[in-house]
């Protein structure tokens, strides 16, 4: 992937981000939420928008944040219902598609 | 594999990768496609194509595999949480994985059967459908969910010259995450992707309503539906499943809280959490199945392979005695 095409990706996450009025509906739907706020997605988006825009917290730990969501899909729905529909899951997965995206073209497909 | 990705992606979501990548399955274990279609004289081509997918398929390889990782942990090998299934095995430098897998199999095998079940159920309502047999593609969703977009572009466009050559057209999916993949997001990377894909529900759903077949099952039972998140959310097929719960004769259907049920289902924590987080899979499917238990049903019902193996998990490690079945499977014994 070129850089263009990553930083259309980027864009596009933050697009997605900026649309989410952080209401935090969808906080207590998130299946992972055990009190804190980064487990919930509301939580990871932030963690997305501060590490792509500020380079906060390092890869490996906005990884494992990301890979905690069990993708399945009830935040959306609340978000759709009662919030601006940011679509924070297809934003997680985009966001993980992105971090695998970034380090291949850093690093090469092979290494 | 570079390492910036070994440090962004979990080692089971990589070791998943590699499988679906390399042997064409989810667990790596080889096994024959066609193995559970035997016996049931299944063509190659028909108007419907049958989409058994590995959910149902590896699913006891799966259990087998975080049963020795779960007794591993046990013996003090000191495996930490993080550590996931792959990185484990592939530092040894053979594929103990799938040996390991085979070995630990369970015995009783409740969710192949659920395949041939599907099949049964197809017929008796006059559908008729083919299989692919050995040439089935895995779906590969996994790949999407984990971050490996190209990698899933690629696998998808082989999938469709698949498809393409085995002149399917319209497939039925049984897996609910295969087939919200083939129906919601192979069109994105697909140009004129031009396959109808419809889930097992949508054709019972029509069929039971044109052919007015009121299925009944023997003994009434309380029961109660986990609805898979990939049923609910991705495929929104809510409505239709409770059609065919309602048709069904004898069941007494009690919900969860309007909030936990339906559209609202709350996860299971299957999917692939299990391969990155296990801790916290096994957290969720507690809370899942203590909200389940609330109802008082006797019966859990579900229709996802990765759902029945947590919900089972779950239920035994509360030590209740609830039987966890796949909808596919009453239907079958309740149609005549």
């Amino acid at each position: 992937m070129n850089d263009a095409g990553l930083k259309e990706v980027e864009k596009e996450i933050l697009e997605n981000i900026q649309i989410c009025l952080k209401c935090r509906m969808c906080v207590d739907m998130c299946p992972t939420y055990e009190g804190w706020f980064a487990q919930s997605s509301a939580g990871r988006l932030m963690a997305v928008n501060l590490h792509i825009k500020y380079g906060l917290g390092s890869e490996e730990e906005l990884g494992n944040l990301l890979f905690s969501c069990t993708t399945c899909r009830r935040c959306q729905s609340r978000c759709r219902m009662l919030s601006t529909d940011c679509s924070p899951a297809d934003t997680i997965i985009k966001a993980r598609q992105y971090l695998v995206k970034r380090a291949e073209s850093r690093e090469g497909k092979r290494s | 594999m570079n390492k910036g990705i070994r440090n962004i992606v979990p080692a089971g979501h990589i070791y998943v990768r590699d499988n679906i990548l390399e042997k064409g399955s989810l667990t790596g274990v080889d096994e024959s496609k066609a193995a559970w279609a035997k016996d049931l004289n299944l063509a190659e081509r028909a108007e419907y194509t049958f989409f058994a997918g590995c959910g149902y398929q590896h699913m006891k390889y799966i259990e087998g595999m975080m049963n020795a990782l779960k007794s591993a942990e046990k013996m003090g090998m000191g495996m930490g949480r993080v550590m996931g299934i792959g990185k484990v095995f592939s530092k040894v430098g053979i594929d103990i994985a799938s040996i390991a897998a085979k070995v630990t199999a369970s015995k009783e095998d409740p969710y192949t059967n659920v395949l041939r079940k599907a099949v049964s159920v197809l017929r008796k309502l006059g559908v008729d459908v083919g299989y692919l047999g050995e040439k089935e593609p895995c779906c590969g969703s996994p790949l999407y969910y984990d971050g490996f977009e190209d990698d899933y572009a690629g696998h998808v466009r082989k999938n469709y010259e698949i498809f393409k050559s085995s002149g399917v057209k319209k497939i039925i999916g049984l897996v609910p995450a295969c087939t919200s993949a083939l129906k919601n997001v192979y069109p994105k990377y697909i140009e004129g992707y031009n396959v109808q894909v419809q889930h097992f529900f949508e054709v019972v759903a029509r069929r039971l309503e044109e052919t007015g077949i009121r299925p009944a099952v023997k003994e009434k039972i309380k029961i109660t539906y986990h609805e898979p998140c990939q049923l609910s959310r991705y495929l929104e097929l809510v409505s239709e499943v409770r059609e065919v719960l309602q048709r069904i004769e004898g069941l007494e259907v009690v919900e969860p809280d309007a909030e936990q049920c339906g559209m609202w289902s709350t996860c299971c924590g299957g999917g692939g959490l299990e391969a990155s987080h296990p801790e916290l899979a096994e957290r969720i499917g507690l809370r899942r199945a203590e909200e389940l238990l609330e109802t008082g049903a006797s019966v859990f019902i579900s229709s996802c392979p990765a759902c029945e193996m947590q919900l089972a998990k779950a239920t035994r490690k509360l030590q209740r005695n609830i039987r966890v079945m796949d909808l596919v499977e009453v239907l079958d014994q309740a149609l005549p």
